[in-house]
């Protein structure tokens, strides 16, 4: 029906993340209310004098063929069309305009509201030359795994910059890798660590800290093993994939790079392992079976 | 969420043109569903899903101006430039009406300079700081004002980012569209025999060249939105 979709629409709504959803032509339930005369094409088919008109076959059998509206209330006026009517002047427009969204950037305003009311989202810049470095927000952490002067040869030289690869998590279960060029080490790091809570995966974790089974993840050249380990082992891995189990809040796992030791990769890749890592009781669930069967 | 009476008239539609779609050749395969037949060269749409889906779009609309969320219209040809600002301040919804510039809403920030810009110059025009200034300057900003009221005039009351947008062509508006599918805002799309279902979120299968179709599907929305915003004001 019409409202599984939209309702599934307006729930989205009132959740604060919005996901895509797919086009699905739902399947219509005719009613008695049916329109007296329903446009069915092939019908039309057989009475068409017109030679150069070709009509698809209608395979699907749960398409729509009929189109039935709720009723049409009583005392229904069609509205009139935006560009007929009266005209409204600019300051009605700026009047209907400043009720609904305030003055915003306008630069003027009829209610007498306050017209620089957006100014507080302007970043004040510091009297000082030194730009203060900002607070740890949302409660992510940031490690930095790696700063490289990377160099790009032009004409009048070599223009050098620094690329910092940093790693980004809360110790609950949620990490990200991000990249970042600057040409200043500061700035480079920081723009990875926006880079990197914008692509934050979660890690599955057992009650004592740990995966629940081990993993092969790859990423470029670079191949990581994660294997889960009884409580009080640590974290025993090298380098990124250090981190970024440290970061994720495991405590007991072990890890292994096989391939390259590229340390941008490797972060990569065992995040690629974390992904593909499930829960026994999700697989469970997706299988239809008691978890007891899965452990035999 | 209650389906409501739109007002929509297959007969009204063909008047309009809006089942014409473009030519044979340069259709979409995945639009096959949505085309009922082929004549002369052009190929014609199902009516009777359009309709269906301009009444669910229209069941959205209403229901998520009950709550509301902030619109935006986007339409950047020539011919119906105009009919998507009158549509958009008829609705009271914001509208991009000539070009949409690259980021506008991926690179939000700098489009904040942008409109902090243009409202900075607004007010130095409204209290006359413009006259203070030798001629060559006052040209100069006075350029750039017409320049970020042609780019941005629509979008000046738009605080943060939308929660649905208009698209009306979607061949046209390929990087608006874009856009919002990476930063999931959901998305009603004309779509047209050449365009890909499956990127917007509903998406209209009409007729995009002829304004008339554009102004009926639009009349449609705007009312939508009028009567979710008016049930709005009542009960915040």
């Amino acid at each position: 029906m019409a409202t599984s979709l939209t309702s599934s629409l307006s729930s989205t709504f009132s959740a604060l993340s919005l996901r895509r959803f797919s086009l699905l032509p739902t399947p219509h339930h005719p009613t008695s209310l049916s329109l007296p005369k329903p446009l069915n094409f092939p019908s039309i088919k057989t009475q068409s004098t017109d030679i150069d008109t070709i009509y698809f076959e209608n395979d699907d059998p749960d398409e729509i063929t009929t189109f039935n509206p709720p009723e049409k209330p009583e005392g229904f006026e069609p509205p009139p069309s935006f560009d007929e009517g009266p005209q409204e002047t600019e300051e009605q427009i700026a009047l209907a305009y400043e009720e609904l969204y305030g003055p915003a950037y306008s630069g003027e305003s009829l209610l007498g509201n306050n017209v620089n009311v957006m100014d507080s989202k302007v970043k004040k810049t510091n009297t000082f030359g030194k730009v203060k470095k900002e607070k740890i927000r949302d409660g992510f952490e940031e490690r930095v795994v790696q700063v490289r002067r990377v160099t790009k040869v032009v004409k009048g030289g070599k223009q050098m910059h620094f690329r910092a690869v940093v790693v980004v998590g809360d110790k609950k279960g949620q990490v990200g890798v991000g990249v970042g060029k600057a040409k200043e080490v500061v700035s480079a790091v920081q723009k990875s660590a926006t880079n990197a809570r914008r692509n934050i995966v979660t890690v599955p974790m057992t009650k004592y800290l740990t995966f629940p089974h081990r993993c092969d993840g790859d990423y470029g050249a670079a191949k990581v093993m994660l294997r889960p380990a009884s409580p009080g082992t640590g974290v025993i891995a090298g380098g990124s994939v250090r981190i970024v189990l440290e970061m994720a809040g495991v405590e007991n796992a072990l890890g292994k790079q096989l391939g390259s030791n590229n340390a941008l990769n490797n972060a990569r890749a065992t995040v690629v392992a974390v992904q593909q890592m499930r829960q026994f009781s999700e697989v469970a669930r997706d299988r239809g079976i008691p978890m007891e069967e899965l452990w035999k | 969420m209650t389906r409501r009476y739109w007002n929509i008239n297959l007969e009204e539609m063909m008047e309009a043109g809006v089942h014409f779609g473009h030519g044979t050749r340069k259709w979409n395969p995945k639009m096959a569903p949505y085309i009922s037949a082929k004549r002369k060269g052009i190929h014609i749409t199902n009516l009777t899903r359009t309709a269906r889906f301009l009444s669910e779009a229209c069941d959205l609309v209403f229901d998520a101006a009950s709550r509301g969320k902030q619109f935006l219209i986007v339409g950047t040809k020539n011919k119906e430039a105009d009919s998507v600002a009158w549509a958009a301040i008829r609705a009271g919804c914001h509208y991009v009406n000539k070009k949409w510039l690259g980021g506008m809403l991926t690179n939000w920030s700098t489009t904040e300079t942008r409109l902090h810009k243009f409202r900075d110059l607004r007010t130095e025009q409204k209290i006359g700081g413009l006259n203070r200034l030798p001629k060559r300057d006052a040209a100069m900003l006075k350029r750039q004002l017409s320049h970020l009221q042609t780019y941005l005039g629509g979008i000046k009351y738009m605080t943060r980012l939308p929660d649905i947008v208009i698209i009306v062509d979607q061949h046209e508006e390929y990087t608006a569209l874009q856009e919002c599918i990476t930063l999931g805002i959901p998305t009603i799309c004309l779509i047209d025999t050449n365009c890909d279902p499956d990127l917007a979120d509903i998406s209209i299968p009409a007729n995009d060249d002829a304004i008339s179709s554009i102004r009926l599907i639009l009349n449609k929305l705007v009312f939508a939105i009028c009567e979710g915003r008016s049930g709005y004001n009542r009960n915040p």
